[in-house]
């Protein structure tokens, strides 16, 4: 069971937070400022942990400071009100892993929480496998058991991310940040979809078993077996 | 209190300056002519009694003594002297007690102290003299009084008194009539700011009809105030537009959650009504997210993430990025590269801006027709067009789809949240580029950029071109 550090002034949103990622099977501490939430990442060393930016007594970004000081390797989702492009570079800058705009979906939330626990180890690997799917990264080929995908670059990309994180859920806003580089939100709001479902019509073929399933409300996920 | 500010204004101390300076010269002038003068004078006399002592020295010594006499009478002014003395010393003739030690008898003209037989009661004058050992002996000293000198100062004065005081004073009065009336006209304007600052904001300052500086830096100003009214009438505008956007989907919301709480029998109908809560919320989100971002962009003064940016590289992703949207609307979407250019910028605000201009193209364009994407480079320019066969926007529309919340009459069930083209403004402006509306039928937006880093944004007053001729539209 993973261990999560909450540390959050808003006793409400707190409130919510912990009882989603409670229901979701994680163990999860809460901490309401930030020199309470650096005493406890020091004691129990979570497996990751959600800080808020703003915080009475020590500032969100400073308890990061503090633990990567001590060599704390521990993944950060940072909770943020402030939006602005220049400030999320700056959170990410001083060590946080990830940003997270509010108000936000807890579905997202979660999301990111998971892809912050099951982050990529191996990057070096060059042929990426998940089940019939095969991605020559050198060769920038695709496969699926013996029919050869042609894939445009974007959709190799796209498949690539996927496939380093299949089982995982994928949020279009991940997406939108991780494979288009985007940062901002664009007016047209199935952007994603429209390029996941060229992706799938590619991956998953007539009698095929489909491997990308969409999330309602949420995203997509790759995955073997339903 | 009004005094010392009187005198401390500078105009004040200007004025003061320059009457110092003048009287100053004045004075040198005076000096001047007075020095020149003065030596014109002893000049003169020195030759008047150098030509007297040669006719007295000439004449035969029985003579000499009646002459003497006639010289000393003919001078009613009392400014003339001589003396005739023997071998011995003694005085013969004339007025002057006895020969001055230190007079050299060579005939030179000198400067000497006499002594004369009735001393002048107030000083012993000092004179110029010649004197001259004759041929029997005898000694002859002629001399002139140039005490006249003094006359002449004293003249000099009353003329400095009587020209310099009054110049001296009207030029005071000159500068305190300048710096009241300058003082005025601050005191003018400073009433007329603060009623500007108290909300008035149609007030404007002084003009007048004078060309002087004062008039100009009013104009100036005038001109920043016009500038700023409007943008202030336009963001009052622009909270009712937020408002009355925010309402539509909050309403939304408001009547699907009382229905569902009185309605909803099973589960999944409450889940389904949540579902559209939760769909409203978002876009309510959606707007002030959008609204932040344009006010962050507005804002954003630095220019930390600018750099070389490849304009080229940029369309080809856009039309990257918006090529399956466009074809699942059979929309013909295509790039037309004249060459590749690189202008001085923030590369992602200018994907957004791109990216802003095709969604809007796509959204308002009808299936089967087509959007085009353009880059044109000239000599120091470069010219994104975005082009498609829609509607376009028509020449009423062209200043309102600009501001934030503007949606055509007959797009308001498309969706968007309806600040793409202000967005896109923002980034152009903070850019220093120029937006460029076409005109109707077939949409057409450009943006014109400056290549290099000659094009810096501060330089060039960004503007956005309504009405845009054919010269520019090319």
């Amino acid at each position: 069971m993973n261990r999560i550090l909450l540390i959050e002034d808003d006793a409400e949103t707190a409130e919510a937070i912990v009882a989603e990622l409670a229901d979701r099977g994680f163990e999860v501490q809460w901490a309401g400022d930030g020199v309470e939430g650096l005493d406890r990442a020091r004691a129990s060393s979570p497996d990751a942990m959600i800080v808020d930016r703003m915080l009475p007594g020590m500032d969100g970004l400073t308890v990061i400071e503090a633990l990567r000081k001590d060599q704390v390797r521990t993944p950060v989702l940072v909770l943020s009100a402030l939006g602005a492009v220049d400030d999320r570079v700056r959170g990410l800058r001083m060590g946080g892993d990830d940003y997270l705009t509010k108000p936000f979906a807890l579905v997202e939330l979660v999301a990111r929480i998971e892809a912050l626990l099951r982050r990529p180890i191996d990057s070096r690997e060059t042929i990426l496998h998940v089940g019939p799917l095969q991605l020559d990264l050198i060769e920038r080929t695709a496969r699926r058991g013996e029919r050869e995908l042609d894939l445009l670059p974007r959709e190799f990309r796209l498949l690539e991310y996927m496939m380093r994180r299949n089982d995982q859920l994928l949020t279009r806003a991940m997406l939108l940040e991780e494979v288009w580089n985007y940062k901002f939100v664009p007016a047209t709001s199935n952007l994603i979809d429209v390029h996941m479902g060229r992706l799938r019509h590619k991956v998953d073929g007539p009698g095929e078993a489909q491997l990308i399933h969409n999330v309602r409300g949420s995203g997509f996920v790759l995955r073997l077996r339903q | 209190m009004h005094q010392i500010q009187l005198i401390r204004s500078s105009t004040f101390l200007w004025a003061l300056a320059v009457a110092a300076v003048f009287a100053l010269f004045v004075v040198a002038l005076f000096a001047f002519i007075y020095w020149k003068l003065d030596d014109y004078l002893v000049a003169r006399s020195d030759r008047m009694i150098t030509t007297q002592i040669r006719f007295i020295a000439d004449l035969p010594p029985a003579r000499r003594i009646s002459a003497i006499a006639d010289h000393l009478a003919q001078d009613s002014r009392g400014v003339q002297y001589a003396g005739l003395f023997d071998a011995a010393g003694a005085r013969l003739a004339g007025n002057i007690d006895r020969v001055p030690r230190e007079l050299r008898l060579d005939g030179a003209v000198q400067g000497v102290r006499l002594d004369l037989l009735e001393q002048p009661a107030v000083h012993v004058p000092v004179v110029r003299a010649v004197g001259r050992r004759l041929d029997d002996g005898d000694v002859l000293v002629l001399g002139r009084n140039v005490d006249e000198t003094r006359e002449i100062s004293s003249v000099v004065g009353e003329a400095l008194a009587l020209g310099l005081l009054p110049a001296f004073g009207l030029c005071l009065l000159a500068g305190v009539w300048l710096s009241v009336r300058a003082q005025r006209r601050v005191e003018e304007v400073n009433h007329r700011v603060q009623r500007i600052v108290a909300g008035e904001l149609r007030e404007r300052l002084p003009e007048g009809n004078t060309d002087d500086s004062f008039a100009r830096l009013a104009g100036i100003v005038n001109g920043m105030l016009d500038e700023m009214e409007t943008m202030i009438n336009a963001l009052a505008g622009v909270g009712n537009d937020i408002a009355h956007d925010l309402r539509t989907p909050l309403t939304r919301v408001r009547l699907a959650l009382e229905r569902g709480r009185t309605h909803a029998a099973t589960l999944e109908e409450l889940q389904d009504i949540t579902d559209k809560a939760i769909v409203g919320i978002d876009q309510s989100l959606a707007i002030v997210t959008a609204l932040l971002r344009l006010t962050e962009i507005e804002n954003n003064r630095r220019m930390a993430g600018f750099g070389d940016v490849a304009l080229d590289e940029i369309l080809r992703e856009v039309c990257d990025v918006y090529e399956p949207i466009a074809e699942d609307k059979r929309i013909g979407l295509g790039v037309v590269i004249d060459r590749n250019v690189q202008v001085w910028g923030d590369r992602d605000l200018l994907f957004e801006a791109v990216a802003n201009l095709v969604d809007n193209a796509i959204k308002f364009t009808p299936s089967g027709g087509g959007v085009e994407l353009a880059l044109e480079a000239g000599d120091d320019t470069a010219l994104v067009r975005v082009s498609d066969t829609g509607p376009g926007i028509s020449e009423r529309e062209r200043e309102a789809v600009l501001r934030r919340f503007y949606r055509s009459d007959k797009m308001r069930n498309t969706p968007g949240v309806g600040l793409g083209l202000s967005l896109v403004a923002a980034i152009v402006k903070l850019h220093g580029f120029r937006l460029i509306i076409g005109p109707a039928p077939g949409g057409r937006i450009e943006i014109l950029a400056w290549t290099g880093r000659a094009g810096k944004p501060i330089t060039r007053r960004p503007r956005t071109l309504i009405h845009a001729d054919a010269s520019q539209m090319g």
